[in-house]
């Protein structure tokens, strides 16, 4: 499902974040990028959604040559990943489900029908009784939550998902990972970056570590 | 319902929910379009009203002749003669006396005219001449002012081509205005979006994320943009009907100076849809020109 072959991103002022990097992931796998921060896990995971260009190499996902793709496709390939961040990238002027809503305003869904499967994805993360409530009012892991609903709802073939337990504590931490293994078994392709060494024991699934722009395979 | 239909009817409630969410600032940037469309719109009614007037004037014109106080009674009937030719098409004598009561009549001036000891109007003629150019008009003129007891000629149409030749002015001006108004109100709409984008440059960016399209994103901004615009023209119309309604009275009691039942012209339906559709398009057009290159910025920031 995603390629990369000798892709290297080096950023103005001449940090390379990744050094000619091959990799291949399968569909339906579930992928963990692990690493010290700034050992380019971000840069990986923002290759694959095109939010940043390779300086050299080819990515591809699906088939496609993301690396090349002209602008005005971007937001057709962004429609089928999932994008989970740290950050939650939360808009804080509307209402939970109007969050949830959003990708499928975007994508032109029909009112009512967004709104069923919106709150369809907030059950399964267990935020159904918050609909109305607005993000702020949210603690930090129901706001993770609340992001991974969004990225779900459009029902994509890929997460990508950067340090989603990253600012949680590990109870709440664990919830999110449980629900990540539910989207592994069914089918979704997983590729979370994070250092939260107790989520890939639990989960297992294969492990690719980067260290100063390097990847690395580590054998469970 | 198709696709592209639902994204025009979710940009349009998107476009109205943020107008009511900053309530000042789209009072604001309304009153200030509304004023800037008031102005042209205004100016334009009354030349209007006055092209009304002056199309009420006689279209063909005259000449009247007066007459030498001491004219004899054969140059008078020289006169008389002269005025039955051919280049004339019609002649009607106006005595002193009715010239007098006339005045006094028609322009309230009978305190005045039943003051006077002697009456100082001369005998005339009002003349319709055949020719109706310049130029044959005025030698007209001149051929009959020579004739012995004529004491002045008078062409009558000089005053109604001076009037339209500066409603010409006027009407030229309008449109000069109108055009730079134009531009007032593009900047206007303009500035008011950037400011708008601007504060939503997370909401852009997490959108763009998540797979909105440029048009997407843009979309809302020119259904603000042309919203606004169709504001700006409708307070417009209420600065252009309470300007209206306090002249008004003024305005009648000049016209009835001069005799004249003048009055403003309320604008026709035609006029209200042009100035509401101009000002929507102007809105939308100023949208578009800031929205594209404010974008090209917020992007460029990440």
């Amino acid at each position: 499902m995603i390629q990369f072959s000798q892709v290297t991103k080096r950023y103005p002022g001449g940090h390379e974040a990744l050094s000619a990097v091959n990799l291949s992931i399968d569909k339906g796998e579930l992928v963990f990028l692990t690493g010290h921060s700034g050992a380019g896990k971000s840069t990986l995971l923002k290759l694959i959604a095109a939010i940043e260009r390779p300086t050299s190499g080819v990515v591809s996902v699906n088939g496609q040559n993301v690396s090349r793709m002209p602008q005005r496709a971007i937001p057709y390939l962004r429609r089928n990943i999932g994008l989970v961040f740290q950050d939650h990238k939360l808009l804080f002027d509307r209402n939970v489900i109007e969050n949830v809503v959003l990708p499928l305003d975007i994508a032109g869904f029909d009112r009512r029908e967004s709104l069923k499967r919106a709150r369809a994805v907030l059950d399964k993360v267990g935020l159904l009784n918050r609909e109305k409530s607005h993000p702020v009012g949210l603690s930090g892991g129901e706001q993770q939550r609340l992001c991974i609903a969004r990225a779900l709802v459009s029902r994509p073939a890929l997460l990508l998902a950067d340090e989603p337990t990253g600012n949680l504590d590990a109870g709440y931490a664990a919830d999110i990972m449980a629900m990540f293994r539910d989207f592994h078994q069914v089918g979704t392709t997983l590729v979370i970056a994070t250092h939260d060494d107790r989520a890939i024991s639990a989960l297992g699934g294969r492990t690719l570590h980067l260290d100063h722009g390097k990847v690395e395979e580590i054998s469970a | 319902m198709t696709g592209w239909l639902r994204h025009q009817k979710h940009a349009l409630t998107t476009a109205l929910k943020r107008l009511l969410a900053f309530p000042l600032a789209t009072i604001f940037t309304t009153l200030a379009m509304g004023v800037a469309i008031s102005l042209p719109s205004g100016l334009y009614l009354i030349l209007g009203s006055l092209n009304q007037l002056a199309g009420d004037l006689p279209t063909r014109p005259e000449i009247s002749l007066f007459l030498d106080a001491n004219a004899s009674a054969p140059q008078k009937q020289a006169i008389t003669a002269r005025l039955k030719q051919a280049d004339i098409a019609q002649a009607r004598y106006v005595s002193k006396e009715q010239a007098l009561s006339s005045l006094g009549q028609t322009q309230d001036l009978s305190d005045i005219t039943a003051g006077l000891t002697e009456n100082p109007l001369p005998d005339a003629w009002v003349i319709r001449p055949q020719a109706s150019s310049r130029d044959g008009l005025t030698r007209l003129a001149n051929d009959l002012g020579k004739l012995p007891g004529v004491a002045d000629t008078h062409l009558d149409s000089q005053w109604a081509a001076r009037l339209q030749a500066a409603l010409a002015i006027g009407t030229t001006s309008v449109w000069l205005l109108g055009s730079l108004f134009a531009f007032a109100l593009i900047a206007t709409s303009g500035t008011a979006i950037r400011a708008q984008v601007l504060a939503r440059r997370d909401e852009i960016h997490v959108s763009r994320l998540i797979g909105a399209t440029n048009r997407y994103i843009r979309r809302p901004f020119l259904y603000t943009g042309a919203l606004q615009g169709l504001l700006g023209g409708v307070a417009a119309g209420g600065v252009v009907a309470l300007a209206g309604w306090v002249l008004r009275a003024p305005i009648a009691h000049l016209a009835s100076l001069y005799g004249s039942t003048f009055h403003l012209h309320p604008p026709t339906t035609i006029d209200i849809a042009v100035v509401l559709g101009l000002a929507t398009l102007f809105g939308w057009l100023g949208a578009w020109l800031s929205v594209s290159r404010t974008l090209r910025q917020v992007d460029s920031s990440r």
